[in-house]
């Protein structure tokens, strides 16, 4: 509970959690990203949207580090960083769920979790490297309980799940990762892109008991009501640019899409 | 034929199953209904099973010389040899990377070490020591040259190519007999099991448990299912696969030194016969070739298999090349009963997990 006191107080300071400001991504002479300022605050659920080529997921790369920006600055909890690779961004407590889960299949769901940062057992056998399975189980179970999601035995392989339930095992293994010491930020790529509408409901409240929690959310989906529903503030992108970012309770569906669709003018008339 | 029938018998109340477990799950997490267990067992276990299956066949067909201790030893001593390299092949399968230079490496590190006894005069023990690092170096130089984004299998059929002449360079083309004092890890039996035994026991004991106890073993086949999910968890998955084609290479050179020790001479012919005797063990015991799946003592098993085909057919005086014929059979059946396993169990698994969302229990 103290961390949810952090939480509070980093907000009150306004540092965002992740914060981009004037980003530029040129791939030779296409502008992929112009001037693009962006932020996400602990506990906030922030919504990116656009049609597919508006810069959604170069914006996304840039932030991971799997992509770095031609200009512009990130800063991760008010200190700039600069990411050269994917590591970099998750050793600074940035996690990305990709579309495709990347999750080893025929591993069981507590190993999934626990790849990277193995529990390992005490005495002669931790230094040879041994793997203490029942703490990591444990330990496990206890993340997902906080999450509020208990999909299957923690034995079972991943290749054994549903398409929902390997969807929570991928975001609970984000979030697990980011809620260090510090809560990080978590970038979700399309979550609910392949699932039915009750799948999608337990994502959606999973999205929001890690909100609660203080992890910040970049969320890039496809789903206007998904985002509508879960998001606290919505950024629109339209051909590299940022056309609106506004919060959810002041705009409404038709002003997104009329954002989305480029028939709505930005709301930074000068960009 | 037992199989498909066992697991009919647990099929059938499938439909109870998978509502069952959903009403008492809301604390704990669904345990799975028993049709799927069986399923599981089946497809984790089938091969003792068969095996099982095998020996009784046998102890009927070959009463009375088949089911004697005397003849499993006979059964395990044949065995040890395609063991050790199967191993080999199984952990660069399981990692995702098929090492077809075995044959070479084992030729190569058992002519170094005979030329090393032989010729130099060296003492026994530092020569298999030599030999079996050799392996492991050469290991590591397929590893790294396959990571240049090659593909592994070619840059392996070119390392059996440089191996195999290496052995017969050192070998000046001829073998190198009258490697007697390799005795004690041949021919040799202790408490009248030959030495083979030991050495297979031992090393299966030694890389099961770091396939599944320890974190570099369990990373390794995680990067072998899905490298890129364990290279976005922040690790390095690149050195895992060169530790895996070290790990293989490695029981290439223990192979043959093993096979050396047993015939006293040293062979610079690779025979790229035991890399399929070793495939068909390893396919035979459900190691996926696409990688990240597999258990070591299932491959044993395996090995135990086509040794204990061979063996009864042998008493039988049926012709050897039955042998070979059954073994083929056997694998192809065994294809098609885990491809219906994991249509089963999976279709078993879409009913339980709609039936527990529907009830509102995750």
């Amino acid at each position: 509970m103290s961390g949810k006191d952090d939480v509070v107080d980093v907000t009150d300071n306004g540092i965002p959690a992740l914060q981009l400001q004037g980003i530029d991504m040129h791939y030779g002479y296409v502008r992929a990203l112009d001037a693009i300022d962006f932020h996400v605050a602990q506990g906030e659920v922030v919504g990116l949207l656009g049609d597919n080529g508006a810069g959604k997921s170069t914006l996304l790369k840039v932030m991971s580090g799997a992509h770095r920006p031609t200009g512009g600055t990130i800063r991760v909890h008010g200190e700039e960083k600069h990411f050269h690779a994917p590591s970099d961004a998750t050793h600074a407590g940035i996690q990305m769920v990709y579309q495709d889960l990347a999750l080893v299949d025929a591993l069981d769901i507590a190993t999934n979790l626990n790849i990277g940062r193995e529990i390992l057992r005490k005495g002669i056998f931790g230094v040879l490297g041994f793997v203490d399975h029942k703490a990591q189980r444990k330990r496990s179970e206890g993340e997902l309980d906080k999450l509020g999601v208990r999909t299957a035995a923690m034995t079972r392989p991943v290749e054994m799940l549903s398409g929902g339930q390997r969807q929570v095992v991928a975001l609970a293994r984000s979030a697990t990762r980011v809620t260090g010491d510090r809560n990080g930020v978590l970038l979700l790529d399309e979550p609910t892109a392949a699932l039915g509408y009750e799948q999608t409901q337990q994502v959606q409240a999973l999205i929001q008991r890690m909100r609660d929690q203080g992890i910040a959310i970049v969320l890039v989906t496809h789903n206007f009501p998904l985002a509508t529903a879960v998001c606290d503030r919505i950024a629109v992108l339209n051909r590299g640019r940022k056309v609106a970012d506004i919060a959810t309770k002041d705009t409404d569906y038709d002003q997104i899409v009329g954002w989305v669709t480029g028939a709505r003018p930005s709301m930074f008339a000068d960009a | 034929m037992s199989l498909p029938t066992e697991a009919d018998g647990t099929v059938a109340p499938s439909t109870d199953g998978a509502t069952a477990p959903a009403p008492p799950a809301a604390p704990a997490p669904a345990g799975d209904s028993a049709s799927v267990r069986g399923l599981i067992f089946l497809r984790d276990r089938g091969i003792f099973v068969l095996w099982g299956l095998l020996i009784v066949l046998f102890a009927i067909w070959c009463n009375p010389f088949f089911f004697q201790l005397n003849n499993a030893i006979l059964i395990a001593n044949a065995a040890s040899l395609s063991a050790i390299f199967a191993a080999g092949v199984a952990v660069g399968i399981i990692c995702g990377a098929l090492d077809l230079s075995i044959p070479g490496v084992a030729a190569l590190s058992s002519c170094v070490t005979g030329y090393m006894i032989m010729t130099m005069g060296l003492p026994v023990w530092l020569s298999l020591l030599v030999g079996l690092l050799l392996g492991a170096f050469i290991g590591f130089l397929n590893g790294i040259i396959s990571l240049r984004g090659f593909n592994p299998i070619i840059v392996t059929i070119g390392m059996l190519s440089i191996t195999s002449a290496a052995a017969a360079i050192i070998a000046g083309g001829y073998t190198i007999p009258g490697l007697n004092v390799l005795d004690f890890m041949g021919t040799q039996r202790y408490f009248g099991i030959p030495a083979p035994v030991y050495i297979v026991a031992g090393l299966f004991i030694v890389l099961t448990v770091f396939l599944t106890k320890t974190r570099d073993g369990i990373r390794l086949m995680a990067v072998g299912g899905n490298a890129e999910a364990v290279r976005r968890s922040g690790i390095h998955s690149d050195r895992y696969r060169v530790l895996a084609f070290i790990i293989s290479s490695a029981c290439a050179a223990l192979g043959g030194l093993v096979t050396t020790a047993v015939v006293t001479e040293a062979n610079p012919s690779a025979s790229p016969g035991i890399i399929f005797t070793a495939l068909t063990a390893v396919a035979l015991a459900g190691v996926s070739l696409q990688g990240g799946r597999g258990s070591l003592p299932r491959v044993l098993v395996g090995a135990l298999i086509l040794a204990t085909i061979s063996n009864g057919l042998t008493i039988k005086g049926v012709q050897p090349f039955w042998a070979t014929g059954v073994t083929g059979v056997l694998l192809l059946g065994s294809l098609f009963l885990e491809r219906w396993i994991s249509i089963s169990v999976s279709n078993r698994l879409m009913t339980s997990a709609q039936a527990s969302v529907h009830t509102g229990t995750r």
